[in-house]
């Protein structure tokens, strides 16, 4: 039987054969693009929106491998951290089309910083599902602004120095209008998160905690199982509690309506009609 | 006309840049000639040399800036120090003796003293100076008509002082006629 | 401060103040304005409908103009948060069906070539216009042609792009309706290298109507009557290009590919047909892209070659050459720089002694003019000037140097 998320997928076609995909046995992204798929496909059946209205775009990495040939949608795999400033020029220049961004952690936190908390300050119509696995995946296992402190990789072979991002604290800082976080143990939470996201008017920032086992090491099952330990269920009570070092918050952080970028540019634009 | 060049020099905020606008604008759209204006400011937008040139031709005009100047507006000392060097033998100087204290020191061309600041005051602010400058400008050296001066002034200003800045204009042409 | 924000919004803009506005492209007729405003007028002339930019020196006045007419005729403007991310946004602007435009000066030019070098891989339209200024590094705010090399091999890899050089305002219109029909023709991006002079120089402008000046749009699979599934690979030269929304569910990437988009059977062989193509689509079409303009041209034995603004002061040199008696002084100027136009210069000059190049730069175009008539000419001089426009005193000076009074 044909899993029905394949509909959406170009297993061959005008470019050939696709599948297998190129991640790695155990590797996270293969789930985020089914619960993406399932959130996308809740919205078409939901809603009636055509799937000719979503564009998926990445910048560069394991996560942006994603739309390199695999959609059966319009789609780009662009340039390092740059999706954002991609996907900003398409809605400005169609505006009804929707945005889903396929990020990781260094592309979204390191060269695409800036863009990322720029899309959140002006809080454009988009949906970005961050990866996150903790370090740069693609080139090797390179630390990353997540990576935490102390942790050994192949760029602080005697433990990170740094300090790491809290991803979702900056989108919310920066203007998002829909925060959460979850991890690939948390299938329907995830598909949730994004179906919520993509129907926000504004800016969503899904961040899903994704297992790396090549890089990290660790077997798949086992880091997906500890996924459901160190993934706190975030609460305002909780909010006092301390962490333990390898836990973190999930959750939905924010899910506020606030004006759209484009809704308000529009303003001006209906003026001169 | 082959070529008529016209430079105004003076301080940031003499309204030296619209003068060279407004030139423009009425040789080019309404006296229906080819007018180039450039201009180039020191370091400071209220207080440093402010430049605007305007060069007009009744033939394609090639180099867009003044080689040698018909005719000079030196609103401030420095200007005139700066640029009287670069005026034709023959060519008219036009000193404003509130700023340009100091005697030309040149004798081949013609020096018009006119109190830009004075006049304009006597309108009702020192900012319609520019106008005065026109004014002067136009009826020293008969390049752009009045009419065409005119409607350039019109669709330049804001409408609720047009009839203040059109006075200066024509208080500037009245003063170098006598 | 942040309780400002996510307030409601309220355009500042009076009932009176909106119907003054020209709620499209200028009407035909004359218009006295700066060479900024020109570009943009001639961006909207050609249907550019976003704009994305970044503050600098001296090409802040086009992002100006571009955001107060874009929304006055149906656009969208934004201003980036850098030229990285502006440059970046015309790829998707572009690729939703847009004609998208930025404007930049020398170091924001430099950030982006990797937006440039994308674009020339995935064959994706758009104008940058370069006012440029001197660098290296923050260099200065004047005048300069020092980016004239970086426009063509700045964007790391191959592939060819297109290049036109103003040098007036009416240039700063129709050019930018050429960059943008060549763009949308070709599938490249073209690069307008203005220069400071000329962006802030006024002058008439004369727009004539859409009968007169043509304005091409890209060509669509559906143009075509092309369906999903079968629009490449594509035999012709540009492939047609689908917008994301119209149904054709293009993945858009930046590798080298195969002539029906795989990206996965890598071989050298569908690597060197793949970037060699990108660069012969330009390069094989040479005679359709470029124009120079010259005069005087009959009998020469000394040539003055200028482009862009400087060719205003060359002209004027040499007209005044002329009228002095030196009747073997011809002038000729570089309306396109690249690709560079060698075989249109071959074909219209002939032996020459000298060759006289001013540039507002240490030399750089007189490198491929070399390249392209060294047989033909017995002598190259370059007459450079940094950070200002050459006055013909300069140039005459030059000449008489070499071929006396």
């Amino acid at each position: 039987m044909k899993h029905p998320m394949l509909n959406y997928l170009k297993e061959t076609g005008m470019y050939g054969d696709r599948f297998p995909t190129i991640f790695c046995p155990g590797c996270g992204i293969g789930q985020i693009l089914n619960y993406t798929l399932n959130a996308v496909d809740r919205i078409v059946q939901k809603d009636g929106l055509s799937r000719d209205r979503f564009f998926f775009a990445s910048g560069v990495g394991c996560s942006a491998r994603l739309t390199s040939h695999y959609l059966g949608f319009d789609s780009i795999w662009s340039l390092h951290g740059r999706a954002p400033a991609v996907a900003t020029g398409a809605l400005l220049a169609r505006p009804e089309l929707k945005a889903i961004i396929f990020t990781g952690d260094g592309d979204v936190a390191a060269i695409g910083g800036n863009h990322f908390i720029h899309v959140c300050r002006r809080n454009l119509d988009m949906t970005l599902i961050c990866m996150n696995n903790g370090l740069y995946g693609m080139t090797g296992g390179q630390s990353a602004p997540t990576t935490l402190r102390g942790i050994p990789s192949t760029t602080s072979p005697y433990g990170n120095v740094e300090n790491a991002f809290d991803l979702c604290q900056m989108a919310i800082t920066s203007g998002a209008s829909y925060v959460a976080r979850w991890t690939t143990a948390h299938p329907q939470q995830c598909i949730q998160a994004i179906e919520k996201g993509i129907r926000k008017k504004g800016l969503a920032f899904i961040e899903i905690m994704t297992q790396c086992p090549t890089h990290w090491k660790q077997e798949p099952a086992k880091m997906v199982k500890k996924f459901r330990s160190q993934g706190v269920r975030f609460s305002q009570e909780k909010e006092k509690e301390t962490l333990k070092k390898d836990q973190f918050w999930v959750g939905e952080f924010l899910d506020k309506d606030q004006p759209e970028w484009l809704e308000t540019y529009q303003k001006i634009i209906d003026r001169f009609k | 006309m082959k070529r008529y060049e016209i430079r105004v020099a003076g301080f940031g905020g003499q309204g030296v840049v619209t003068i060279g606008k407004i030139a423009g604008v009425a040789a080019a759209i309404y006296d229906k000639k080819n007018a180039v204006q450039t201009q180039s400011y020191g370091p400071e937008s209220r207080g440093g040399a402010c430049k605007a040139e305007v060069v007009l031709s009744d033939e394609k005009i090639h180099y867009p800036k003044v080689r040698s100047a018909d005719v000079l507006v030196a609103l401030s000392q420095t200007a005139q120090d700066v640029y009287l060097k670069d005026l034709k033998p023959g060519g008219i100087l036009i000193i404003d003796p509130l700023t340009v204290v100091k005697e030309p020191p040149r004798a081949d061309i013609r020096v018009v003293r006119v109190p830009t600041a004075e006049i304009a005051l006597r309108v009702g602010n020192k900012k319609f100076q520019n106008m005065v400058v026109l004014g002067a400008l136009c009826q020293l050296t008969g390049v752009i008509s009045e009419d065409a001066l005119e409607k350039a002034i019109e669709e330049t200003v804001p409408s609720k002082t047009l009839p203040q800045n059109i006075e200066a204009f024509k208080k500037g042409i009245e003063y170098v006629r006598k | 401060m942040s309780e400002n924000n996510h307030t409601a919004f309220e355009p500042l803009l009076t009932e009176e103040e909106a119907k003054k506005v020209v709620r499209g492209p200028l009407l035909p007729g004359d218009y006295y304005l700066f060479g900024s405003d020109a570009c943009v007028e001639g961006a909207i002339f050609a249907g550019c409908r976003y704009y994305a930019g970044y503050p600098i020196t001296p090409a802040s006045e086009v992002m100006e103009k571009a955001a107060e007419r874009l929304p006055q005729v149906g656009g969208r403007f934004i201003q980036m948060e850098d030229e990285i991310a502006s440059a970046c946004s015309l790829i998707g602007a572009s690729w939703a069906g847009a004609k998208a435009m930025t404007a930049t000066s020398g170091p924001g030019f430099s950030l982006m070539m990797e937006a440039v070098s994308y674009a020339v891989m995935s064959e994706t339209p758009f104008v940058i216009v370069n006012v440029q200024r001197p660098g290296p590094g923050q260099g200065y705010i004047t005048s300069s042609q020092e980016d004239v090399m970086q426009a063509r091999w700045g964007h790391h890899g191959g592939g060819s792009l297109i290049a036109l050089a103003p040098s007036s305002v009416q240039e700063m219109f129709d050019f930018t309706v050429q960059a943008f029909n060549f763009a949308e023709k070709w599938r490249v991006p073209v690069i307008l290298l203005a220069d400071e002079t000329v962006a802030h120089m006024r002058e008439r402008l004369t727009v004539r109507s859409r009968e007169e000046v043509k304005v091409i749009d890209r060509v669509r699979p559906q143009d075509l009557g092309i369906p999903y599934e079968k629009y490449l690979p594509y035999e012709g030269t540009v492939p047609p290009m689908p917008a994301w929304g119209d149904g054709y569910r293009v993945n858009v990437v930046g590798l080298v590919h195969h002539p029906d988009g795989n990206i996965t059977k890598y071989s050298p062989e569908m690597h060197f047909a793949c970037v060699n193509r990108l660069q012969r689509k330009i390069e094989d079409h040479v005679e359709e892209i470029v124009e120079v303009e010259g005069i005087f041209l009959e009998g020469c034995r000394h040539l003055v070659v200028a482009y862009g603004t400087t060719a205003r002061s060359a002209s004027e040199a040499v007209v005044e050459l002329r009228a002095k008696g030196k009747a073997d002084v011809g002038f000729l100027r570089l309306k396109t720089l690249w690709p560079f136009p060698e075989n249109r210069l071959r074909s219209i000059l002939g032996q020459l002694e000298n060759i006289f190049f001013p540039e507002m730069n240490l030399g750089f175009m007189i490198h491929p003019l070399k390249e392209a008539l060294r047989d033909r000419v017995q002598h190259f001089i370059s007459i450079p000037s940094l950070g200002q426009l050459h006055t013909p005193e300069q140039i005459i000076e030059k000449i008489e140097e070499v071929i006396g009074k």
